[in-house]
């Protein structure tokens, strides 16, 4: 191949999530000429998800609502926590969460949703290669003057950029392979996954407003705390789309292997509760799939920049898996950014890891950052404290039940009783250390 | 029949799901050498589309059913040896989700 007939743009973006359908967008906003490298059939097709927040999304296309394919919005939101066979829930919402912008919480289906996402990116002047597979990245230069030129596509197709934003995911093997390469420093902690199995299911649209008590506006996320197996840590969701039920289970990879179970027993064991149960019964399944979450939290954040590469979304582990359960709107808030740096780096001529660090400069500062911060504890929490997912919810829940039990017996010594069964088996002080440390779950 | 959603093998699930296979390509290796030095064998039971099964003529190896595989990752991450070659199947293969 000759220097005249290699193709050369500003930036290609690898991987068509909402990662790098941000970068892709912002940059074809602003003028750059830009190549993404999707390796799924269509964008979206590869990717899993369920809950989306938008506030990032509304500043790139204001109301998006309007026009992309949600489900439902998320018009009240439900905790419940699981025992054995007793369970209590909280369910809150407000009345302006129905209606626009609806909280910025919606229910969206990503292979459907990421594919319009790739549509308006298209729309704005990128180029989608679908089906295509990033293998690795070409490089000039050595040592620090090292860069990033392209990519090498499988089949040995050869494009050229001044930079590559890397959006490959969870499963990040270029992002992996370009650390090494590029000698990139990792974050404070490794990264720590989860696996996250999930069916759809459906149910139609009449049952699901009735069981969840929803008019057909309105949709509904419910959390579930505690687990389906002693010990297990992980955590359960249902969304409800217009026609079907989302129904999910994560476990951390070590809970997993130290379980002996299998992600798909898990997610049985969790279908079958007596509480969860009853949300499925008649339904059909109609997809089984299953995702890694990055869940190492901000200490496991890497270097975000080098000369010619950003890394955005999953790829670089930023997800909060508190309660907020947030993942695509960091991916995008990170991609937007990484964009905006990718288009003043345009302007300056300069693709240098001095110009492109200003993104994560600015990441770092951004909310998306200071979120992961406040709960830059939860992955040794979780660690060092499995009891706040497993015992405490079944205590809680017995503790409720108890109290409410009624027999011929007084109510003080009911609740004497109560106050006894949840006492049992908890250390006091572990147990009061273990409540400061639960903060940091919420 | 209200119960047929919870008692649903990993096959019924997994025809659930759409896929592409390249059936003259797979995706994954697993070395032979290496491989057999693991005792826990985690692949075998942390895959959520168990890919990866002992081998009923040799429990020392185990047998990969490449075209179930739902990319997610997970065996990449839990082999203990680091025995699995594990890469992207070719552009537009491989699982399609229709919900996601």
């Amino acid at each position: 191949m000759t220097a005249d007939e290699k193709v050369k743009v500003d930036v290609i973006v690898v991987g068509g999530g909402p990662a790098g359908l941000s970068a892709a967008y912002t940059m074809a906003k602003a003028g750059l000429e830009v190549i993404l490298i999707e390796r799924g059939e269509t964008c979206g097709s590869k990717n899993v998800g369920g809950l989306l927040y938008g506030t990032i999304l509304n500043q790139m296309i204001p109301r998006f609502y309007e026009k992309a394919p949600i489900e439902r919005p998320v018009s009240k939101r439900t905790i419940v926590f699981l025992g054995g066979a007793e369970h209590a829930a909280l369910t809150f919402g407000d009345d302006q969460w129905s209606i626009p912008p609806y909280n910025n919480t919606f229910i969206v289906q990503r292979s459907q949703f990421d594919r319009w996402f790739s549509g308006e990116a298209e729309k704005a002047g990128v180029s989608l290669l679908e089906g295509t597979v990033a293998d690795e990245l070409i490089y000039e230069g050595v040592n620090g003057e090292r860069k990033a030129v392209g990519v090498r596509i499988r089949g040995n197709e050869e494009f050229y950029a001044d930079a590559v934003i890397l959006a490959d995911g969870a499963n990040a093997l270029l992002t992996e392979k370009t650390s090494k390469e590029m000698n990139l420093k990792g974050g404070k902690t490794k990264q720590d996954y989860a696996v996250g199995v999930k069916e759809i299911i459906t149910l139609g649209k009449g049952k699901i407003e009735d069981r969840f008590n929803l008019e057909s506006n309105e949709g509904t996320a419910v959390d579930f705390l505690g687990s389906p197996f002693e010990g297990l840590i992980g955590g359960g969701f249902i969304y409800t789309a217009k026609e079907t039920v989302s129904i999910g289970f994560a476990a951390r990879l070590e809970s997993v292997i130290h379980s002996g179970l299998s992600p798909n027993q898990i997610m049985d064991g969790f279908k079958r509760h007596p509480v969860v149960r009853k949300y499925l019964e008649g339904g059909e399944l109609a997809e089984y799939s299953a995702h890694l979450i990055p869940e190492g939290g901000y200490r496991a954040v890497p270097q975000l920049a080098a000369n010619g590469v950003m890394i955005a979304g999953d790829a670089a582990g930023l997800v909060n898996m508190s309660l907020y359960k947030e993942g695509t709107n960091h991916a995008m808030e990170s991609g937007k950014t990484a964009g905006e740096t990718a288009a003043s780096a345009k302007a300056k001529g300069d693709f240098s890891s001095k110009t492109l660090g200003e993104y994560e400069a600015k990441f770092r500062r951004g909310t998306a950052m200071r979120d992961l911060k406040k709960y830059r504890d939860l992955p040794k929490v979780l660690e060092t404290t499995p009891e706040l997912l497993s015992l405490y919810p079944l205590k809680m829940t017995r503790m409720l039940t108890d109290y409410f039990t009624v027999t011929a017996a007084s109510k003080s010594e009911t609740q004497k009783k109560a106050l006894m069964n949840f006492l049992k088996g908890l250390p006091k002080f572990k147990f009061v250390r273990n409540m400061i440390r639960g903060r940091k779950v919420l | 029949m209200g119960s047929e959603i919870f008692n649903l093998t990993l096959a019924d699930k997994l025809y659930r799901t759409k896929y592409e296979t390249n059936t003259d390509h797979t995706h994954i290796k697993v070395n032979d050498e290496i491989c057999p030095k693991c005792d826990g064998k985690p692949c075998t039971f942390g895959c959520p589309a168990e890919v990866y099964k002992k081998n009923p003529n040799d429990p020392n190896r185990i047998t990969v059913s490449f075209e179930n595989c739902l990319e997610c990752g997970t065996c990449i991450k839990i082999c203990p040896l680091g025995s699995i070659d594990w890469k992207f199947p070719d552009g537009g293969m491989g699982v399609k989700y229709r919900f996601g």
